[in-house]
Parts: structure tokens; C-alpha cells; sequence
């Protein structure tokens, strides 16, 4: 009896695994009326809890666009911010972790409204690697301001 | 020994099911904390929503969520009416932000984060303008299946968020 709910309970969990389903979304949003293209310098505040480095990268994917960026730990951001970049990144198990999703918000530095979003979500089949991930998320919040300017 | 195994698949395939969009009707507070009621008139536009997708998670499109926001304005009576297009005398923009859904779970909490901006129809500078942060859990007990207690605990969310919203809106001196 026990062996065979074991069994059960296995098949349906590779069912659940091996479902295959592939689901993509990459999108961005911009407040109406808010300026992200004149952001120059941003802060990335590092969720404390992420030991994968996902600050950095957004730091790097920044910086390669031209933009003065830099990390840390305190909410409050360093004066002559433009910006503020807040980001939740989730991971999931299948043989490796991988990233399947993640946010970045750009916040104004003195309300910490956000400006502008992006989020991307790849499952397993057509997971991306981290920087891939922050390289997509930017460039979307990013084309996406330049749209509704 | 087949036949456990069998059910046991049916019973999975069932409850991973297809993700259904959320509904307005569902993401409309039962009642809003309006400290007064606002005499002039409101437009209301909706940006950074999803269209659901069946293989995905439950979303909350722009139409639905404005749906549902016009709904709780007529009923708090938060503003005297809302406007469709141009001629309120004031417009209320809410962006969607970051919708934080659980994938695993017994107990699913929902947490999101909209951007409301009210202005004067006449043009000119946010009268208000306020990030709004809520959060519903939905349990095994308001849905066994998992997408359906996602799709309430989203539509929980939205619904204390509109809430919280109007409730901020109706203590401003307009």
C-alpha cells in the first residue's frame, strides 16, 4: 500500500516536472509622465539576503550603458542619485538551479516611486543565465522608455 | 496497485491545470475606509498590466484592474463619477508593478506594488503620487487546486490594493 502512494506521489511529481511547458514573458512599464531617460546615475540597492550577485550585474549592465552605477546595502540612497534600482529575483530547481524570473524597478531617489519596471520570466526549457536575464530586463525598461517619451 | 498510481496521475493532471485570468468582479472591494467623498469627477487610466497566459500565471490585465477600480469609486463614492476618456476634473493613472507570485506552496501569498498618480485633468504637477503595496494569502481552504489559489490570492491582492488606494485618496483635500 505505502509503496504504491510512494510510487504515485513520484509519477505525479515527474509529470509535474516533465510537463514541458515553456513559458516566456519580457516586459517593461514606464510611468506616464516620468523622464527615465534623464536618470544619469544610478544606486542599486542589494537585496541582503542575495548571495548570487545579482546587484553586480545589474551595476555591470548599467555601467555598459553608459550610466554611472553603484551598489548598496542602505535603502537610502547616497546623494546626487538620479535613480534607485530595486530588483526581486526568483530561482527554480531542474537538474541546476536557474533564474526563472526577474524584476527591476528604477525608484525615485526621494519618494521611492517607481519610475519604470522590467520583468522577465523564462521556465526551464528556455532559461536564461543570470546576466542574460539583467541584460534582457534593462534593455526592455530601457527601449520601453525610449517608446513612451 | 495500477489503480492508486492512475488516480494519483488524473488527480495531478487535474490540479496543475491551466492558468485562468483574474476577474474584476473579484478584484473590487467589498468596502473602501473613505474618510470623504470627493465631489468632482474622475478619469482613470490603467498601464503595465498582462494578458494571461494559460501555461503561465494568473495576470491582471489593464482592462480588468480599471474595471474594477471604477467599480470601487462608484460604489465608495470616492469621487462623485468616473469619466470614460477626456472631460473629469481629475485623472487617476495606476502602473502596475511587480507582481510577486509563489510557485510552490500550501499557504500562497500574492504581493504587489502599483504606482498612483492623481493629477488635475488641466495639466500640471501630481496632486498625489504614491507607491502601494498589499498582499493576500489564500490558503487550501478557499481552493484546493493550485492555480485557482492563485488566481485569489492575486486577485486579493489587487482588490486590498485598490482599497488602500481609494482609502489614501479620499483623506486628500482636493
Amino acid at each position: 500500500m505505502w509503496k504504491s502512494i510512494a510510487l504515485g506521489v513520484f509519477a505525479s511529481g515527474a509529470l509535474q516536472l516533465s510537463s514541458g511547458c515553456a513559458v516566456n514573458r519580457a516586459t517593461a512599464t514606464v510611468t506616464p509622465g516620468a523622464n527615465v531617460g534623464a536618470a544619469r546615475s544610478y544606486y542599486v540597492v542589494k537585496v541582503p539576503a542575495d548571495q548570487r550577485g545579482i546587484q553586480d550585474l545589474i551595476r555591470d549592465g548599467l555601467a555598459r550603458r553608459g550610466f554611472s552605477a553603484r551598489v548598496g546595502v542602505d535603502p537610502a540612497p547616497p546623494p546626487g542619485v538620479d535613480a534607485v534600482v530595486t530588483y526581486v529575483d526568483r530561482w527554480m530547481w531542474d537538474i541546476t538551479m536557474y533564474m526563472v524570473e526577474l524584476t527591476i524597478t528604477f525608484r525615485n531617489p526621494s519618494s521611492n516611486f517607481p519610475l519604470a519596471s522590467g520583468n522577465s520570466f523564462h521556465t526551464s526549457l528556455t532559461r536564461k543565465s543570470p546576466e542574460e536575464m539583467v541584460d534582457e530586463v534593462l534593455g526592455n525598461i530601457f527601449d520601453k522608455a525610449r517608446e513612451t517619451k | 496497485m495500477n489503480r492508486a498510481i492512475t488516480a494519483m496521475l488524473a488527480c495531478a493532471t487535474l490540479l496543475a491545470g491551466c492558468a485562468t485570468p483574474t476577474s474584476y468582479e473579484a478584484m473590487v472591494p467589498s468596502s473602501v475606509d473613505t474618510a470623504r467623498r470627493h465631489a468632482q469627477s474622475v478619469g482613470i487610466s490603467v498601464t503595465g498590466g498582462q494578458e494571461t497566459d494559460a501555461a503561465g500565471k494568473p495576470q491582471i490585465s489593464d482592462d480588468a484592474f480599471r474595471q474594477a477600480l471604477t467599480e470601487a469609486i462608484n460604489r465608495s463614492r470616492t469621487f462623485s463619477r468616473v469619466v470614460q476618456g477626456s472631460g473629469g476634473d481629475y485623472v487617476l493613472t495606476v502602473a502596475l508593478f511587480g507582481l510577486d507570485q509563489p510557485s510552490f506552496g500550501f499557504a500562497f501569498t500574492v504581493k504587489m506594488e502599483t504606482g498612483w498618480t492623481l493629477r488635475r485633468a488641466s495639466g500640471g504637477a501630481p496632486v498625489w503620487q504614491e507607491s502601494i503595496r498589499s498582499e493576500f494569502t489564500a490558503t487550501t481552504s478557499d481552493a484546493f487546486a493550485a492555480v485557482t489559489r492563485l488566481r485569489m490570492a492575486t486577485e486579493g491582492a489587487a482588490r486590498v490594493n485598490i482599497a488602500q488606494g481609494l482609502a489614501k485618496i479620499s483623506r486628500l483635500n482636493l
